[in-house]
Parts: C-alpha cells; structure tokens; sequence
C-alpha cells in the first residue's frame, strides 16, 4: 500500500475534496447573490460583482481555516 | 478532394433530438385533490425498477446460505461494494446503520440509469428531474435528521454556521454560505449532477440513432447511417459506465453528508 501523506483514510480525503468544492461554489453564489439583491433594491451595479469577489475569498478562507492542516 | 456534405444537405432537414425526448404524455388521467398523479411511461418503468428491484431481492435472500451461491452471489456482491467500499470507508462502523438506505439508493438509481442500454426502453427515468430532487432531498432530510440526533439540534447548527475554528468577527460571512451550502447546493448538485449525465447520455445516443435512421433513407448516405450505427455502440458502453459511476457518486456523497452529520468538522 502506498504511503498517505495527509494520514487520513481515503474516505476522509473524498470528503474533504467535496466539501471544498462545495464550499467554493456556494461562497461565490451566496455572496454574489446577496450583491445581486443589493443592486436590484438600491438600483446599482456594483455589489453584485464585490459579492461574487468577497464570496469567493470568503470561502477559500473557510476552506483554508477548515482544511488547511488536514 | 471535398467531402460529400451536399449530399447531406439534399434531404429536407433532419431534425436533432431535444427535449421533447423527455416528454411523456399520460396513458391514465389521474387527479387527487388537484394534484395531476396520471400515470405516464416514467411513472411506469418507476414501477417497474421497484418491482425488479424488490424481486432480484427477495428471490436472491429468500434462501440465504453462508456459501453463497448464483442470484445471491450477485446480490450479495452488489451490497458488500456498498458496504465495504462507501459505508465503511467513508462513515465507518457506525454507518452500517445507514446500509439499508444506501443500498437503497444505489440500487434504484443504478437500475434506473440501466433502463437508457436496456432494450425496448432506452429511457433513463433520472432523467426526469423529479426522481434526483426527490432522492436528494431525501437524502438532505436524512443527513440533517442524523447531525440533530448525534449532536442535538442547537449543537448541530452551531457547530454547521459558526464553525469554531473561525473567529466571531467572520461568522456574518461564514454562516449564510453554510446555510446556502447545507440546504441549498448539496441536494442541488446531487440532483442535477445525476439528472444531467442521464440526459446527455440520452441525447447523444438519440442524436446517433435518429441520425443514422435518417441517413439510411437514400442508398448514398446509408454508409453514414452504418458508421453512425457503430460509433453509437462504444456510446452505449460509455453510457452503461456513466450508469453504474453515478450510481456510486451519488450513494458516496450521501455517506459522505452523512458522516459530517456523525462527526461535527472540527
């Protein structure tokens, strides 16, 4: 059997790999969707983009704070 | 030298496939409390996967022995791999718990996704989007079930939107991408992942097989129609792997919710 660097089992990395990516995905639509909301009830065009910008950091954050030392 | 495309073109339009492929209109008009529960084609091979489903079960286990042998080998093969290979591996001894709804889900999406190469039907009931929302919903209803009853329920949803490892000051951030996250993008993934591979797989072979029927009209392009015909069969294996590796990706995901549920993430 190979070596495993992260010494979790296979299992705990699968989902480890999917939580990130699920993660990422709703960082950036949660945040750019709350933007989009912003923008249409203060009729602007800019929170939109600054809430899929700041989801997505957010998320990586959460993803480095989580699994940073998996 | 040009290739022949005129030829292609001399024939009034062939008409590609779409979604009226997915379109099945009721053989018995059915109606409750003015909710429309007529019976249509899917509805029916829904029956008809249940009913295999149940048979091959209890024709394989009527009977178990120790040794096992042919209709129970096969069965017993399917839900070790569950077993083994996702409820172990992923949640653990404590998921064994989890087996029956797992093998559940396995076996009636696999031989749900198995009716687009069976012949006669060609039809993968996932496709209809319906059948994965109501799997993942179920499966959302089942994960959050289990995470209140491992952790209680104030733990469970402080534990999921004010992670601790994150500081206070971050948890506006943090907790509505953990509600969108839990209640919205997993059970949507789980759906549209299954429901999108079975309607691709269907359009690509309707595509083919519409196609080759239609170039076999004229003797000039009937060659094409048998090309189209054999590069169509490789399609049909891809499309018996598809089956089975969603079948397995969606019951994996199931248990890998599941086991956040039982573990909180530290």
């Amino acid at each position: 059997m190979g070596e495993q660097t992260s010494g979790n089992t296979p299992g705990e990395d699968a989902n480890i790999g999917w939580s990130v990516m699920s993660l990422l995905l709703s960082g950036t639509l949660t945040w750019g969707g709350i933007g989009w909301l912003v923008d249409r009830w203060v009729d602007t065009k800019v929170f939109t983009p600054t809430g899929f910008i700041v989801g997505f950091f957010v998320a990586v954050y959460l993803v480095m704070v989580r699994y940073g030392e998996a | 030298m040009q290739p022949p495309i005129h030829l292609l073109a001399a024939r009034a339009g062939f008409e590609a496939p779409g979604t009226e492929l997915f379109e099945w209109p009721a053989i018995w008009h059915l109606e409750l409390l003015g909710v429309d529960l007529s019976i249509n084609r899917v509805v029916l091979l829904t029956f008809l996967v249940v009913t295999v489903i149940i048979a091959l079960f209890l024709v394989a286990f009527r009977n178990a022995s120790i040794v096992p042998r042919g209709l129970q080998n096969l069965m017993e093969i399917g839900v070790e791999f569950v077993r083994r290979n996702i409820i172990l591996e992923i949640i653990g001894p404590q998921g064994l718990k989890y087996l029956p709804y797992l093998c559940t889900v396995f076996f009636f999406i696999l031989f749900s996704n198995l009716l687009e190469v069976t012949p006669g039907i060609t039809f993968p009931i996932t496709s209809k989007f319906g059948l994965p929302v109501f799997l993942a919903i179920f499966t959302l209803l089942l994960f959050v079930g289990v995470g209140i009853k491992a952790q209680g329920f104030g733990h469970y949803f402080r534990n999921t939107l004010f992670p601790s490892s994150v500081p206070p000051l971050a948890w506006i951030l943090i907790a509505p991408i953990e509600i969108i996250s839990m209640f919205l993008v997993r059970p949507f993934t789980l759906s549209v992942r299954l429901m999108a591979n079975m309607v691709a797989g269907h359009l690509i072979l309707a595509v083919f097989f519409f196609g080759a029927h239609y170039l076999a009209g004229e003797a000039r392009t009937a060659v094409f129609a048998a090309g189209a015909v054999i590069v169509a069969v490789p399609i049909m294996a891809l499309e018996l792997a598809v089956a089975l590796m969603q079948a397995y990706v969606f019951t994996i995901l199931t248990a890998v919710y599941l086991a956040g549920s039982l573990e909180p993430e530290h």
